[in-house]
């Protein structure tokens, strides 16, 4: 027993110096998967142990690219037969060893770490640089169970997109189109009628290593991914190609899209890894899809926002149309108010527009008094000239209808002075002279056009009669004259007519209420103007 | 001297009457006339020494009368209550006017003036100038006639350089270096002349803008003339003729 011992430490010495020949020195062990653990050299960087993949069971993936060599034990817990144990192992799948049963006379205690005592063998020294060494194990008792464990001592190959088949309904069904080996980018229209999009992948012997993931490049958010690599349908050189297949609505709207297809390698984590996101890089296929969506649907979030926006949108115009409106308006009423002014003010000026001809002949007949001597006389009309100018002056919008005949009155006795006329103010009974007011110097224009070019020369044969009547709600005013006449169609009828045309659309646009309405009536022997108020009492 | 009075109002007539039969016995009233047709009648028939002839009669004017008449040898005076365009070209026409009422100082001047004129021949050709110019719109008025010792000067605006006041008289300095002496305030024709364009920069000065060569500075304003001859700008004009200047 004890030369035994001695055999199998010499042995390890042994190993151990060839080994030390050979610039190894086995420091650092790492578990491996399938009950194994390797020995490397110290040295030994970036081993990235243990990859374990959910949709194949009993597989362990190890990616070693600097490791040269590797001593590989494996562990029996106590419950293990490690009798029943066969392994094979493969080197770029061929094989070195085939369903070998472990060599029980190796096996030795060790401890694990833990307080557990396990018995472990080993597999000696394998090659790893440039080569994947693939160990199966497995128990005679459960030969469905087998463990593979892989060291993988190359680049792990670039996945390759073979190609993209878009499923679309007919009327029979489906049917597919097809892209095949696609450069960089493919551009992919889904109609309604589309429904799935399939990606194709080249055919390795670790395609269980990659994972396909799909990133939206506007929001840079993974919208899909994928270790579900089928096969069936497809074939290359009597080979299933693996593929994925998704529903299109992963694509929520038109815009890039990468496809990654990368090994699921825990690149952090690991023990001393420290191979750069470049160095990564190698490893990775990426793939541009340029997705036009013919209906483009939209997340609740998106829909929400969206429908926020317009309807802020709406409100907004809405809001600015009310402003406008508003100040338009505003405007407008102001513009009116404006108008309304203007016609006032003009009304005014129209208003004092007291015939100077009228006046300066007027003091002329006074002076012709005076000289006359007529003293008496000639202070009466100076006092009726006073009043009459005071109430020109006097710049009321609305006189009482009393104020009104005292004014024509005076007007009329200054006139008559001049040109020596009858003249009458006749009123209907039921009118309150008082209390009804009208728009001052409303008449005057109309007596002094009677005056003027009705009756000046018929001298004590003319006749000027004025009457205000009552008619229902109207007031009506008439001027008449027993002069020639003129032609209502000809627009030459005096300053005072003239003006009054203007008037009467002046307070019209002032009363909107009541309508002021002329009419003129003129014949060889005489002339009838008259007013009307509508509404007015 | 022979008066005939024409005016529409009986008043009117009146009162002239009584100022004239009371302040100038020197005239003779000879005939009235209260419309155009019996004035031109009268004129006709009676050929006065003087007219008394009210502008506005009712739907016609004195003018109408002057437009009748075959021959004018006669002395006019206006008369008129209220009338801006007649009395406008009255003015131009350098003839004499009288506003109602009647101003007894302005009567007798007028009356007085009237004596004093014998040549006949000024008055005809005045009342011609004055028919002519009231054919044209207002705006077209391009001659004024200048009431000199023993003559009339029509003379069209664009000659004038420039007026200047000498008491009541002006000065007109026309071109082709001739200089006017009437007998008119400045401010008379600077009420007429302004609307023609005419700059007032001065109390007693009043200049034709066609003929202004520069601005000068010197001494707060000053008006160079193509002439050659500088005009003084009063500071309250400085403004407005600026303005103006730069209307140009």
């Amino acid at each position: 027993m004890k030369k035994i011992l001695f055999t199998f430490l010499s042995f390890i010495i042994a190993l151990s110096t060839v080994n030390a020949q050979k610039g190894i020195n086995y420091f650092r062990k790492a578990g491996v998967g399938g009950k194994m653990l390797m020995s490397v050299d110290s040295s030994a960087k970036n081993l990235f142990c243990w990859n374990i993949f959910s949709n194949q069971p009993h597989t362990s993936f190890n990616f070693l690219p600097d490791v040269h060599n590797a001593s590989v034990e494996i562990y029996f817990r106590k419950v293990d037969s490690p009798q029943h144990y066969r392994y094979t192992i493969l080197e770029n799948n061929k094989p070195l060893v085939v369903n070998k049963p472990i060599d029980l006379a190796q096996l030795k205690d060790a401890n694990a770490g833990d307080e557990e005592v396990f018995r472990a063998a080993t597999f000696g020294i394998v090659p790893i640089k440039d080569k994947i060494i693939t160990i199966i194990t497995y128990d005679i008792q459960k030969p469905q169970d087998v463990y593979k464990t892989v060291f993988y001592g190359k680049p792990i190959p670039r996945a390759k997109i073979q190609g993209f088949s878009k499923r679309f309904k007919t009327d029979l069904g489906v049917d597919y189109s097809w892209i095949s080996h696609p450069k960089d980018r493919t551009k992919l229209t889904f109609t309604e009628k589309d429904d799935e999009l399939t990606i194709i992948k080249d055919k390795s012997d670790v395609d269980y290593l990659y994972y396909i993931s799909i990133k939206e490049n506007k929001t840079g958010e993974i919208i899909f991914e994928s270790t579900a690599w089928q096969y069936g349908g497809i074939s290359e050189e009597h080979q299933f190609l693996p593929y994925v297949a998704f529903d299109k609505s992963i694509f929520k709207k038109s815009g890039d899209y990468e496809i990654i297809i990368q090994p699921r390698i825990k690149w952090e984590g690991c023990r001393d890894c420290d191979l750069s996101v470049k160095d990564r890089e190698k490893y990775i296929t990426r793939h541009t899809l340029s997705i036009t969506l013919n209906e483009e649907s939209y997340t609740k979030k998106e829909l929400l926002i969206y429908t926020f926006a317009v309807a802020l949108s709406i409100g907004l115009i809405f809001l600015i149309i009310l402003y406008f409106n508003k100040k338009r308006n505003k405007r407008k009423l102001a513009e009116k108010e404006q108008q309304k002014n203007i016609a006032k003010l003009e009304l005014n000026s129209i208003r004092s527009q007291l015939n100077p001809h009228f006046l300066f002949n007027a003091l002329s007949g006074i002076q012709n008094l005076m000289n006359k001597n007529e003293i008496d006389n000639a202070n009466k009309y100076l006092s009726k000239f006073a009043r009459l100018t005071r109430n020109v002056l006097d710049d009321k919008e609305l006189i009482s209808l009393s104020q009104e005949k005292t004014l024509l009155d005076d007007y009329l006795q200054m006139e008559q002075l001049r040109f020596g006329f009858k003249y009458e103010i006749d009123h209907s009974e039921d009118l309150d002279l008082d209390i009804i007011e009208i728009p001052s110097m409303l008449l005057q224009p109309f007596v002094e056009n009677a005056v003027k070019h009705g009756i000046a020369k018929k001298a004590t044969d003319g006749k000027v009669t004025i009457t205000m009547m009552k008619q229902a709600n109207d007031l009506v005013l008439t001027v008449t004259d027993n002069g020639n006449g003129f032609d209502t169609k000809k627009k030459y009828m005096g300053l005072g007519l003239a003006l009054s045309d203007g008037r009467i659309a002046l307070l019209n646009s002032i009363y909107r209420k009541n309508r002021f309405t002329l009419a003129i009536e003129s014949t060889t022997i005489g002339t009838n103007i008259s007013l009307t108020l509508t509404d007015w009492l | 001297m022979r008066a005939i009075l024409i005016d529409d109002e009986i008043s009117n007539l009146e009162n002239l009457r009584s100022l004239l039969e009371k302040h100038c016995p020197q005239v003779t009233i000879i005939a009235t006339a209260q419309n155009v047709s019996d004035a031109v009648d009268a004129i006709e028939k009676y050929s006065p020494d003087l007219v008394f002839l009210d502008i506005q009669m009712g739907d016609q004017t004195g003018f109408d009368v002057l437009r009748q008449l075959l021959t004018r040898n006669f002395d006019i005076i206006f008369v008129t209550a209220y009338d801006h365009y007649g009395i406008q070209a009255v003015k131009f026409a350098a003839l004499d006017y009288l506003l109602k009422p009647i101003d007894i100082d302005e009567l007798l001047n007028a009356v007085n003036k009237a004596e004093e004129k014998l040549a006949t021949q000024i008055q005809t050709s005045q009342l011609d100038f004055l028919l002519q110019q009231l054919k044209k719109p207002e705006t077209n008025v391009s001659k004024i006639a200048l009431q000199m010792q023993s003559e009339i000067r029509y003379v069209t605006l664009s000659e004038i350089i420039r007026c200047e006041a000498d008491n009541t008289y002006t000065h007109f300095f026309l071109s082709g270096d001739e200089k006017i002496l009437v007998s008119k305030s400045l401010k008379e024709y600077a009420d007429l002349l302004r609307p023609k364009g005419f700059l007032r920069t001065h109390q007693s000065h009043l200049v034709n803008p066609k003929y202004v060569k520069s601005w000068l500075k010197e001494d707060g304003g000053i008006l160079l003339l193509i002439s050659g001859e500088k005009i003084p700008v009063s500071k309250p004009n400085k403004d407005t003729v600026k303005q103006a200047l730069q209307q140009l």
